[in-house]
């Protein structure tokens, strides 16, 4: 099952993901010793989130298929489709229910596929024809960002429904529940509290009602696992000073410990992005970060696949396959270890160095999901191309993160100045004492 | 005061330009943010076991750690066996 000495997936950085991020509210410096201004940018409010188990998100999922019209989309801000054409709304199907997703997961063993997640075969094609049954005309639909299209003789409309061996077709589909107006107040209100240093062509070319509402491919994992550590931990024994008041120094007497640590553990809807692009979290190249940064999903109440709910959006093909996925799984699961038993090393005051790990994997099951986010984008222009940079808002629960384009030297003056102010303190303390 | 901690103190100047750039760049950028799946995620974990024995001593060392703690680093990747 696991492979020992696998390599971890290669998307390291200055700050990347490699690091656990900071939790929310610190910023690296208090702000209460900055200027007012930056100051007051730093405490302005960010844009609310609601909790992934919030109720407000459970509506009830249970499918009635009265209706015979074609023209079908989800009702804005529910889990419901509409017929525009009779106006009847139903209920998709949730698929945890459904499929007995989440269930006996200290059960789990070997490698369990659902249907939309498996491999994706070589010479799929993205474009794929439809002989509309209304008047006859073929009707393309490419799959690389759209799942619906309308005949554009008859105006039937068509969903990819059965699921075609090119990853397009996922398991099941978290329809957005945020609307369009809120993605956009909480752009705005993100990029807020974000202006003194911004890129000036970013703040003047800003039009947050250009956001793309985008379902993005993603594989969620559930798991059952075992992992043991070794390493060594010290506990201090004794503190003392030596020298005199000018060359005082302070010792530490420590005992050494040979320390293992064990931890059988279930993971449950653990989201992996499916899309080799997406998945590429090297924030030296790109900001995909950011559309990392927004999960969770309250995947619990996602919908089976109907492509109705994907009509006016637009959308990402998955191309990894489960084993291509399995090193970034595996990298996890063994981190979620190790943030496990952080608690039972409580004792070792002068702190832990783990030396070896092991990880066994009992038992996955995995789910192909499509999942709402909210998409803004900016290309700044620079060398090897620029970079693009996103601000993303979570479809279901609103949490909202972005990268803005900064003015260095906008950043570099106000570092330099509040640094030569300091430095003015730091002389004048010295010349006053001496 | 000693020399020592004088000239120490003139470091304070760059330092904090320093500190207040990248803050200011992480605030504006979020280069440092991605999903803290080791928080986010449902686990459901059986106590933990494991075995701790003492196997040496460390006298009059100025060290305030063990060197390269890493029990808070959860993604760095040690020796897979």
């Amino acid at each position: 099952m696991s492979t020992p000495g696998a390599q971890p997936p290669s998307y390291t950085g200055p700050g990347s993901p490699r690091d656990v991020p900071p939790s929310q509210g610190s910023y690296g410096v208090d702000p209460a010793t900055l200027p007012k201004p930056i100051q007051d940018e730093l405490r302005a409010h960010d844009p609310a989130a609601i909790d992934t188990s919030a109720d407000e998100l459970k509506d009830g999922l249970n499918r009635c298929p009265k209706c015979g019209a074609t023209d079908i989309r989800q009702k804005p801000g529910t889990d419901q489709l509409i017929c525009l054409y009779c106006r009847h709304e139903w209920h998709g199907q949730g698929v945890e229910k459904e499929f007995g997703l989440g269930e006996g997961l200290d059960k789990l063993t070997g490698t369990v596929i659902a249907s939309g997640a498996r491999d994706i075969a070589a010479d799929a094609a993205s474009l794929m024809s439809f002989k509309c049954t209304g008047c006859g005309a073929e009707v393309t639909i490419n799959t690389e960002n759209a799942m619906t299209a309308r005949c554009h003789w008859c105006r039937h409309v068509f969903g990819v429904n059965e699921q075609v061996n090119n990853g397009a077709v996922p398991d099941a589909v978290l329809p957005f529940h945020i609307k369009k107006d809120d993605a956009v107040a909480r752009i705005r209100q993100f990029v807020g509290k974000r202006q003194m240093f911004a890129l000036k062509a970013f703040k003047e070319q800003f039009t947050p009602e250009n956001v793309i509402g985008v379902y993005l491919p993603y594989m969620i994992v559930d798991g059952n696992s075992s992992v043991d550590v070794a390493g060594q931990g010290e506990i201090e024994t004794r503190r003392y000073t030596r020298g005199t008041d000018k060359e005082k120094k302070t010792y530490y007497d420590a005992d050494v410990y040979q320390v293992q640590r064990h931890v059988d553990f279930t993971v449950d809807d653990l989201p992996l992005e499916s899309s080799t692009q997406r998945g590429n979290l090297d924030t030296r190249t790109n900001t995909n970060n950011i559309i990392n940064a927004i999960l969770p999903f309250d995947t619990k109440n996602a919908v089976k696949w109907n492509a109705s709910y994907l009509a006016g959006f637009s959308s990402e093909k998955r191309d990894s396959d489960v084993e291509q996925l399995r090193p970034r799984l595996e990298d996890q699961l063994l981190s979620i270890a190790r943030a496990q038993v952080e608690a039972s090393m409580s004792r070792y005051d002068r702190g832990v160095r783990w030396e070896q790990e092991r990880l066994e994997v009992h038992g996955t099951r995995w789910v192909a999901m499509y999942l709402p986010v909210w998409l803004y984008s900016y290309h700044q222009p620079g060398s090897n191309g620029g970079l693009l940079h996103y601000i993303a808002v979570n479809g279901r629960t609103g949490e909202t993160m972005g990268s803005v384009p900064v003015q260095q030297w906008k950043l570099l003056l106000a570092a330099l100045t509040v640094g030569s102010f300091v430095e003015g303190l730091a002389i004048w303390f010295l010349g006053a004492s001496l | 005061m000693s020399e020592d901690s004088g000239l120490w103190l003139l470091l304070a100047g760059p330092a904090s330009a320093t500190g207040l750039y990248w803050a200011l760049y992480r605030y504006y950028r979020n280069t440092d943010k991605s999903h803290a799946f080791e928080r986010d995620t449902s686990v459901e974990a059986k106590p933990v076991t494991g075995s701790d024995q003492k196997v040496d001593e460390v006298l009059g060392t100025q060290r305030t750690r063990i060197p390269d703690d890493n029990v808070r680093e959860y993604r760095k990747r040690v020796k897979r066996v």
